[in-house]
């Protein structure tokens, strides 16, 4: 699908066909894909680049550029891969036509996109998308941000020729829906003891369609056959560690660039995150932000709104609380990146509240989820161990007292 | 005058915060200040004292005080509720950071750090509210961690728009300064009144009018007003009432159009990227002493980013106007034009002859807009030196003879 998907963009820039650059949080996919974009994600290309292991080279070229090394890997490595001339080792990513900037949760957006707008010539809308300051979105916030997409109507209408069909964006909707509750049903599996899924680690593969290709029928079809699949290991006991020890719930972007090395740190302890933060960048959806077809422009807009990093702390605390209570965690794992500010800074301050305010073991990890450079594997895993085997020994003290809850 | 120091070397009490500068509650030593190097002297003693004693003053006094953290927030909107709006600039280099960096992680900036020492060291206790505005990730984060840290304080993240062309930005910046005021009104224990703050706003456009004046002095008569005792006379504005810093700004500017002094063979150096951390004080000095005269900047943007807000009518949505219509070229808003374009018209603009990149460690923001302000420099052939500080800096060698070597190159090219 990943393939199919490159080989798309190909094709899209061999047949002139425009192109649309966006950011995952918050994205306005449907609406693009109405007036016939082909739709490129550089933050996700990035993290295919940092997977195979290809993310060095371009992050140097943008060093060399002058970026410096407190620059955000995935602007490094996507502005670095465009001055090399756009080829990946999984296919080549078209110049835009457009930039859409869904400013949700990141500042860096803005400064990312002014930056492609500049260097490749590109027009660019920002999509001014209002920090989520309270549970429930505000009506100021909604206007504003429908005012503006009905703004971005306009700009597709002109940049096209075509007119805007709001019937045909309600049945994209009701697609991007159906795939929506499917990867809720796949994430809340986690809830199962021992868990059939991997929250993080595996669920991470499978954000893709629900970023990329949502409101087509293949992401639909994507998430029922993962479902199946999940309810064949329920039935047949096969989970995705052999013996589920621990039930984690992890927060933070993962190290691409040593993904299964970090995910053996796990696993060698029969560890399993059964619910995660990262998969909800997108999108809240297991929160109720669900695009709806009978409110379009409302509810893409609340769905902007909650992009997991556009949530303030208080907002994020409470979201880990639940998960932690709803998926019977016994401990978190807070993985902190040097590139983002938006996920890490306040992360220590989350490790202090889950130990000393919900009485939650809490390991915070430190290193970057694109540049090699800064995954120290020896001290991660020995970190991990330590943390692992104080788990263990509570837990074996707790068994042998009786009365005593385990962690 | 009578300032008395009373911090004590002996209590270091970890978590007590340390006195510092005392005055009366209605700053009247301050206010009797006349000179300018008198002015400057004890502005730059109110910045090294992270103890914030006017805030302290004016509670004592029975007043209520608002901290902001940079870059842009309408102080306005708390004077007009009687408050003392204070700019959180750090903790410079004096304070010890022992708490902060548990709960913030190894790669963020200083400011956020020193701030929320500042906050854990209880020298934060005098203010009843903080905002921090959306100009990066790092300040929105900070606002969560505050209200958990001071959970009896008010807490506000103001999101400062990035779309300048949607006709619904500006009821929806009126709506957000609503958001704030309301908390603002139980801090001040005051209801909003929109005549108090047609007032604020008239007495905030007399102080930058006057800042704006003294800026131009020193644009056009470098000499007469270095950069070192402008920037002091600015941050004074972080700590004091608008109408205790005008009159002081006022006979400022009069002294420094009188003066006679020598012009040097100095370059005009236009500074850019320290809008929101700031340089120590002997980093700036090295600048002018290295052979520079500082003819544009963005160490104070507070009251340079709406330089004239409209009078009549509706005072909320004329400050959000006058937010939204700024053409002001930072980094921590969307740009108005391509940013080689706008660093080559503000090099125009202040006739400098060179532009002196100055940003603080881990400022994503600055660090990213330093590269596209290269290359429109690159293209126009105007020299540049991009320099990285922190507020712990404590040797200047490397960077005096990178200015030095930079002056050099301009003034014999």
């Amino acid at each position: 699908m990943v393939d199919r998907y490159y080989a798309e963009l190909d094709q899209a820039e061999k047949e002139k066909r425009p192109v649309a650059y966006m950011l995952v949080g918050g994205n306005l996919t449907e609406i693009v894909r109405s007036f016939g974009y082909e739709v490129v994600f550089p933050e996700i290309v990035a993290l295919n680049c940092a997977i195979k292991h290809k993310s060095l080279d371009y992050i140097l070229q943008a060093e060399a550029q002058g970026y410096g090394l407190d620059v955000c890997g995935y602007v490094k490595n996507d502005l670095g891969l465009q001055a090399l001339g756009g080829n990946t080792p999984f296919g080549h990513i078209p110049k835009p036509d457009l930039l859409v900037c869904s400013f949700s949760g990141c500042y860096v957006y803005i400064k990312w996109w002014e930056a492609l707008a500049e260097t490749l010539n590109a027009p660019l809308f920002n999509f001014d998308v209002p920090y989520q300051r309270t549970e429930k979105p505000l009506k100021e916030d909604i206007e504003y941000m429908v005012a503006q997409l009905w703004d971005f109507i306009h700009l597709l209408e002109k940049r096209t020729g075509r007119s805007f069909d709001m019937a045909e964006l309600k049945r994209v909707l009701e697609r991007s829906r159906r795939a929506e509750e499917l990867w809720v049903k796949y994430l809340e599996a986690g809830k199962h003891r021992p868990s059939p899924i991997e929250a993080y680690f595996e669920a991470v593969f499978y954000m893709f369609p629900i970023n990329v290709l949502r409101g087509t029928d293949q992401a639909v079809r994507f998430y029922e056959t993962v479902n199946a699949e999940v309810e064949t290991r329920v039935k047949e006991g096969t989970y995705p560690v052999p013996e589920e020890k621990v039930r984690l719930v992890v927060e933070g972007v993962p190290p691409y660039t040593n993904y299964r090395t970090f995910w053996d740190f796990f696993r060698k302890w029969g560890a399993v995150s059964v619910a995660a933060t990262y998969p909800k960048v997108g999108g809240l959806f297991d929160m109720g932000f669900y695009h709806d077809p009978s409110r379009p422009l409302e509810s893409i807009a609340e769905y902007s709104l909650g992009a997991y990093v556009n949530q303030n702390w208080p907002l994020r605390r409470q979201l880990i609380r639940q998960y932690i209570k709803d998926y019977q965690a016994d401990a978190v794992v807070i993985h902190g990146i040097k590139s983002c500010r938006s996920f890490t800074a306040g992360q220590g301050d989350l490790r202090d509240w889950l130990i000393h305010e919900t009485g939650t073991p809490t390991l915070y990890l430190e290193s970057d989820h694109e540049d090699p450079r800064y995954f120290a594997p020896a001290q991660i895993k020995n970190r991990m161990d330590a943390f692992f085997e104080s788990l263990d020994q509570r837990r074996s003290s707790a068994a042998a007292t009786p009365g005593r809850s385990t962690p | 005058m009578a300032l008395v120091q009373i911090r004590s070397p002996g209590n270091e009490d970890a978590l007590a915060a340390p006195s510092g500068l005392a005055f009366s509650p209605d700053l009247r030593e301050i206010r009797a200040l006349r000179g300018l190097d008198e002015t400057v002297r004890m502005a730059r003693e109110l910045i090294q004292d992270n103890t914030f004693p006017t805030a302290r003053a004016w509670v004592k006094g029975g007043g209520h005080a608002a901290a902001f953290f940079p870059v842009y927030t309408p102080q306005e909107l708390a004077h007009a509720l009687g408050l003392l709006p204070v700019t959180l600039h750090g903790g410079g280099e004096e304070l010890e950071i022992t708490h902060a960096d548990a709960a913030l992680g190894s790669f963020l900036c200083s400011i956020s750090k020193s701030t929320l020492e500042l906050a854990i060291t209880g020298r934060l206790d005098p203010f009843g509210a903080f905002v921090f505005p959306y100009i990066c990730d790092v300040s929105r984060n900070l606002e969560g961690i505050f209200s958990r840290l001071r959970p009896n304080a008010v807490t506000h993240m103001l999101h400062l728009p990035q779309n300048f062309t949607s006709s619904a930005a500006v009821p929806f910046l009126v709506a957000e300064y609503r958001r704030l005021l309301e908390k603002l009104e139980r801090v001040a224990k005051e209801k909003y009144d929109p005549s108090a703050l047609t007032d604020s706003l008239q007495v905030y456009q007399q102080n930058r009018d006057l800042l704006r004046q003294l800026t131009e002095l020193r644009r056009k008569e470098p000499w007469k007003l270095p950069s070192t005792e402008l920037y002091f006379l600015e941050r004074l504005g972080d700590l004091v009432p608008a109408e205790v810093q005008t009159p002081l700004l006022r006979h400022a500017l009069d002294e420094a159009r009188e003066r006679s002094r020598p012009k040097r063979d100095a370059v005009r150096v236009l500074v850019v990227g320290p809008f929101c951390e700031q340089p120590t004080p002997d980093l700036l000095a090295l600048i002018e002493e290295a052979g520079c005269y500082v003819v544009g900047d963005e160490f104070n943007m507070l009251r340079r980013w709406t330089p004239k807000v409209e009078l009549s009518g509706d005072p909320l949505e004329n400050l959000a106007r006058a937010y939204i219509e700024s053409k002001v070229d930072i980094g921590v808003r969307a740009t108005p034009m391509p940013k080689g374009e706008s660093i080559v018209a503000r090099v125009g603009e202040s006739e400098a002859q060179g532009v002196l990149f100055l940003t603080a460690k881990f400022c994503e923001p600055a660090l990213e807009d330093v590269v596209l302000y290269r290359r429109g420099l690159e293209e126009k052939k105007v020299p540049y030196l991009h320099l990285e500080f922190e507020e712990k800096s404590t040797s200047y060698e490397q960077s005096r003879l990178q200015v030095e070597t930079f002056v050099e190159s301009v003034l014999f090219d």
